[in-house]
This record gives structure tokens, C-alpha cells and sequence, in this order.
């Protein structure tokens, strides 16, 4: 089966947005973005995981269904996320990670 | 497939979400006032509720894995013989559920394990009330535990990522209960950003084990059995880089939720800010919960990159990857909380340290001899449920002593013996198991896992947690000094709830049996043997 992008070149793809990801979330200050760079991980797996499947195992169904439970859960994640952000906010008046510094030792 | 005979082999985990639900539903028939009186009222309903429903569901776990009575084939059929024999029908001894959910010994003694634990947390919270919307604090805890059971038996990457997901997320709701105080809140964000990037990690390791498998199957799988950890196991011959570096990832994944130096930044934090019996769940069923994930995933689906942890031989494995790893954590768990003034942030760094030597029962698989292997995963099992009971007794005399006198440092225990005797000497015994001082049972369930690592050749390793484990009686001996030899702030009577008693005194004898008469479950847990066969 020959196509005109090849696997790898997806692939690729897929791992830039995990490392611009996982740069975000742990350079990020604010915590709204730590969130969104948590969400860049999330979907190159996706990308991932749907890649493999079209390119390597069409006729099996387990990469998108495993990709629609990841969208499922990180819904359920970035719900959690927010509302913890929205306490943080009421209690500091900041959602500044650095500002957020109570517990150390 | 998926047959209608299989569903008594997840029966605790279906009563697990009923009770959760239950609790939930309950809460709408309850009195919602704003007096004080209606809010107890309330909060007792919801705790009174959970408390028996679990040790029910604790009993009934107990009952189907046949490990107290087994009904034997001939008895004569009635209506109980009949009840237990469909019960026990899911017991321990068959193949995974649709090659996803194994319900061998392993999962049984772990869910007890899991039960357990979330009955005493739920008896520590008897007393300590959170300010609004119990049932849905009571529901995160039963949710946690249904994902830890279910993440036990997990043998499929999807399911393992929604177990460890269904454990975590209540966990980061727990953690962040008390959302009006500024500690409780910043330990519940700080858990919740460090574990969905342990997650996303652990997915991306997922995502390239599944690339591995597609890639090696080539077009020929006939099932969706593409994520099955046995199938990646059958396939790893032609693994390279790709399925070395996917492992690394889900360790990692995995090593954050188990708190593992360097992945360990969240869990002082978190131990430090979260409610106390929030502290003792997370400590306890959470970090067992993750280290049983890590046994099964490692050892069923990577056991030909095992590696070894003996100097001068095949360092490329995971054995020799988690020997590194638990080398620096026994060193900076047990530094790091010489120094701590906070107790519960001291036991924060101590759970780290035994991290460590936990690690030491996977690292028994350096060994090439299959008894070797089977002596580690027999001592990782019974250090883990030993470790369970003394932590939930130590945090939980924590939660008291925070109740009574509103702060958790060492030094509000100052003159605990002289306050509340029996409080002090039941922590005591907690603390000394913790440092392992025989015949307490944490002194045996060192001892055997230092034997076991021992024997696979990560003698240098061993060396070193002996040297820690010297360190460590430093910081555990500063806590009993202050109970017993520091003056008092003041002489009256320190009154701890009854819950909290209760929750402590059970988990204090059952270190006292364990460690006079390890063999009570030494012959249960040796039957987790059976699985490193799979």
C-alpha cells in the first residue's frame, strides 16, 4: 500500500507536538497553559495511535477505539484541571504556578 | 468474548460502583439544612453508609477467593452451599476476562488489599468531616478503589489506562477537597498536573508498544488483541529500540504515580497539603496499587528485556533501570526527611524511601532462576500489604493528634504519651514497624525482600538500603522522642474519635500477627507465584 505521505513523516509530527507539549507544560507559568500543553501531549498520542492503525492494521479496530477513550478521559481531565485552577484562583488570587508556594520544606 | 459466567469474577468491582452510587443517590434523601446539626447529620449518613458497605464488599471479596473456607465439589447442594458456590465460581484460577482483566491470585489478594485500606480510610473520616457535599467525598473514595482493583488485573493497555485513570482523577478531587483552604487546594493542583503528565507520558510509551505490536503483526492479527500485554510479550523477540523506548515511557508513567525519585517532586507537596486520611489512602492503596500495575505490566509484557542488575552483565534491561531507580530513591527519601519539621511531610519523604525497597522485589527478576523471581514477587506482596496497615495507622494517629491540636508538625506531638496513652503507643508501634524493629511485621517484610534481593544479585543494592535503613530510624526515633520524652504544651487530655481509634488499633494488631506469625498469609500470598508463568 503506497501512499503519498509516508509513516514516518506523521509519526514525526506526532512527536514535535509531544516534546512542544511537554515543553509547555513544565515552562509554562501560568497554569491555564500548563493545562493546554498537557492537552498538546495528549492528542500526539492520538495522532499516534490513529496513524498506526491506517497505516499499519486497517482492519483492526484497537487504535481508534483506544484513541476515542483518550479523548473521553482527557475531557474528564481538563474538567477536573479547571475547576481545581478556579479554586487556586479564589484562594490566591493568582493562577501564576510560581505564586503558589505554600507547601515546601 | 464477553460471557454472562463471568461477571461473579468482577463482582467486588460492580458492588464497588453500586455502593459508590448508592452513597451518591442516598445523599438526596438526606435532611439538607445549613445548621451544623443537619450537616452531621448528613456527613454521619454518608460515612456510616460507606464504612459498612465496604467492610460488606470486604467479606464478600474474601468469601469468593476461597482463601478462608473453599466449598469443597461434593458438598451436599442447598441454598447456602448454592450462594457460595456461584460466588466462589469467580475465583481465582481462570484465563483473562476477553484477554483484558485477569482474576488470578494476584487481583484477588490485592483487591483485598485495596478494600481493606478503603475501609480504614473511611473509618479514619469518620470523625473528620468534610465542609460540604459528603457523599460525593465517601463516592471518590469507592470510585479510587474500583480503578485500583481494576488496574490489579488489568493485562490490556486501554483498560490499564482507564484503571490508572479512574484511580487518579478521584484521587486529584480528594486531594483538593477542602477547596476554600489555600493548602488543600495547591496539593490537589500540584497532584494534578504532575499525574496528567504522567499520564501522557505513559500513554505516548502506550501509543509506540501498540505501533510495535501493528508493525510486527504486519496486516495478520486475526483479533483486537494488538494491546494485550501477552501479545506484546510474544512478539518482543523482534522488539528494538521502539519497544525499549515505550517501556521506558510507561516506567516513567508508571514511576510517578508510585512516587520513584526523580519522579517523586509531587508527593511531600501533596502528602503535606491533602486531608490526613486522604494522605493515608494516597500513601498507601494508591502507591500498592501502582507498584502491582508495574509488576504485572513489566513482567508479563517485557519479561525478555529483564536485563540484570549484577555489575558487569546485561545492563540494558529494566531491572537494571529500576535498580538505578531505587538506588536514588532510598538515598533522597531517606536525606531528604531527616531535616522535615512537618510529620506528615516526614512521613511523605519516609513512604518515598520504602518505594525503594519495594522496588527491590521487582529487581528479584535480575535472577535468571524462576525461584528467585517467585520469592520477589511473594515479598513485594506482603511488604506491600504490611506497608498498607502501618501507614494507615501512622497517618491516621496523625489525623487525630491535627484534629485535637490543629497542626501537624513534630513538635504538636510533643508529650502525646502523657495526653493520650494509648494513642502514643499505638503510633509508636506504627512508626517502629515503619523502621522496621522486629518482631513487628515491617521487620519482616524487610527482611525478606532484602533476602530476595539479596539472592538476585543486587547485593550492592541491598548494602545500601541497610545503610538507609539505619538513617531512617533517626527521623522515626525524633517523632517517638517527642511523644515521649518532650514536655507537653499543655496537660489536659488529648480525646481521639473513636473512628480514628478504631482504624488504628486494627491495622496496629494486624502488624503485631503479621510479624509474630508471618505464615498466617505468607501461604496466600506465595500463591501469586502462579502468575509469573502467564
Amino acid at each position: 500500500m503506497t501512499r503519498a505521505i509516508p509513516l514516518e513523516a506523521v509519526l514525526v509530527v506526532a512527536a514535535a507536538l509531544f516534546c512542544i507539549g511537554l515543553f509547555g507544560a513544565l515552562s509554562r507559568r501560568n497554569l491555564v497553559g500548563v493545562l493546554m500543553g498537557v492537552e498538546l501531549m495528549l492528542n500526539s498520542v492520538n495522532i499516534n495511535l490513529v496513524a498506526f492503525w491506517r497505516y499499519l492494521e486497517p482492519q483492526n479496530i484497537t487504535g481508534p477505539a483506544f484513541t476515542i477513550f483518550i479523548i473521553t478521559v482527557a475531557a474528564a481531565e481538563a474538567a477536573v484541571g479547571l475547576a481545581m485552577i478556579i479554586a487556586i484562583y479564589r484562594n490566591w488570587d493568582t493562577v501564576n504556578a510560581d505564586s503558589v508556594d505554600s507547601l515546601k520544606g | 468474548m464477553f460471557q454472562l459466567t463471568d461477571i461473579p469474577r468482577i463482582l467486588p468491582e460492580i458492588l464497588l460502583l453500586v455502593l459508590a452510587l448508592l452513597v451518591l443517590g442516598s445523599d438526596i434523601f438526606e435532611r439538607w439544612g445549613s445548621s451544623d446539626a443537619a450537616r452531621l447529620e448528613r456527613v454521619r449518613a454518608s460515612a456510616q453508609l460507606t464504612t459498612i458497605g465496604l467492610g460488606l464488599i470486604f467479606v464478600i471479596a474474601l468469601v469468593q477467593s476461597g482463601y478462608v473456607y473453599k466449598l469443597p465439589d461434593d458438598a451436599s447442594a442447598n441454598f447456602f452451599t448454592n450462594i457460595l458456590r456461584n460466588l466462589q465460581a469467580g475465583g481465582p484460577g481462570q484465563q483473562p476476562i476477553v484477554g483484558a482483566f485477569a482474576t488470578d491470585d494476584l487481583t484477588m489478594i490485592a483487591r483485598l488489599t485495596f478494600i481493606g485500606a478503603a475501609f480504614l480510610t473511611s473509618l479514619l473520616c469518620l470523625d473528620y468531616h468534610p465542609n460540604s457535599n459528603p457523599a460525593e467525598f465517601y463516592a471518590m473514595i469507592l470510585f479510587s478503589t474500583m480503578g485500583m482493583c481494576l488496574m490489579a488485573g488489568a493485562t490490556e493497555l486501554v483498560l490499564i489506562f482507564l484503571a490508572v485513570e479512574l484511580t487518579s482523577i478521584p484521587l486529584y478531587i480528594l486531594a483538593g477537597y477542602f477547596h476554600g483552604e489555600t493548602r488543600s487546594s495547591e496539593a490537589g493542583m500540584k497532584y494534578f498536573i504532575f499525574g496528567a503528565m504522567s499520564s501522557a507520558l505513559m500513554l505516548y510509551g502506550m501509543s509506540l508498544a501498540y505501533g510495535f505490536t501493528a508493525n510486527a503483526l504486519a496486516g495478520n492479527s486475526a483479533a483486537n488483541d494488538l494491546t494485550q500485554l501477552g501479545k506484546i510479550a510474544e512478539l518482543a523477540g523482534q522488539g528494538g529500540p521502539v519497544l525499549t523506548l515505550a517501556m521506558v515511557l510507561i516506567i516513567a508513567g508508571v514511576g510517578y504515580k508510585v512516587a520513584v525519585v526523580p519522579f517523586h517532586g509531587w508527593s511531600p507537596d501533596v502528602y503535606q497539603g491533602a486531608p490526613t486520611p486522604v494522605t493515608a489512602f494516597v500513601s498507601t492503596a494508591s502507591k500498592a496499587a501502582g507498584f502491582i500495575l508495574l509488576f504485572r505490566l513489566l513482567t508479563v509484557a517485557f519479561p525478555s528485556l529483564a536485563g540484570s542488575a549484577v555489575f558487569g552483565e546485561n545492563l540494558g534491561g529494566w531491572t537494571s533501570l529500576l535498580a538505578f531507580l531505587a538506588l536514588l530513591t532510598l538515598i533522597v527519601g531517606n536525606l531528604a526527611a531527616l531535616p522535615q519539621m512537618n510529620a506528615k511531610r516526614l512521613l511523605a519523604y519516609s513512604s518515598i524511601a520504602h518505594a525503594g525497597f519495594l522496588l527491590l522485589g521487582l529487581i528479584a527478576w535480575a535472577s535468571p532462576e524462576q525461584f528467585d523471581r517467585d520469592q520477589g514477587a511473594v515479598a513485594l506482596v506482603y511488604y506491600l500489604v504490611v506497608y498498607t496497615l502501618t501507614n494507615i495507622g501512622g497517618f491516621g494517629a496523625l489525623a487525630a493528634v491535627s484534629l485535637a491540636v490543629g497542626g501537624d508538625d513534630v513538635k504538636d506531638l510533643n508529650g502525646l504519651a502523657r495526653r493520650n496513652l494509648p494513642l502514643a503507643v499505638l503510633f509508636a508501634i506504627c512508626l517502629l514497624s515503619l523502621a522496621g524493629v522486629p518482631p513487628l511485621a515491617g521487620f519482616f517484610a524487610k527482611f525478606y525482600i532484602f533476602m530476595v534481593g539479596w539472592q538476585s544479585g543486587a547485593w550492592w543494592l541491598v548494602i545500601i538500603a541497610l545503610f538507609t535503613t539505619v538513617v531512617s530510624l533517626y527521623y522515626y526515633l525524633r517523632m517517638l522522642k517527642a511523644m515521649f520524652m518532650e514536655a507537653p504544651a499543655t496537660d489536659e487530655p488529648l480525646s481521639a474519635p473513636a473512628g480514628i481509634m478504631s482504624a488504628i488499633s486494627i491495622s496496629v494488631a494486624g502488624l503485631v500477627i503479621l510479624g509474630i506469625f508471618p505464615n498466617i498469609i505468607l501461604g496466600i500470598i506465595s500463591r501469586v507465584q502462579s502468575i509469573a508463568g502467564l
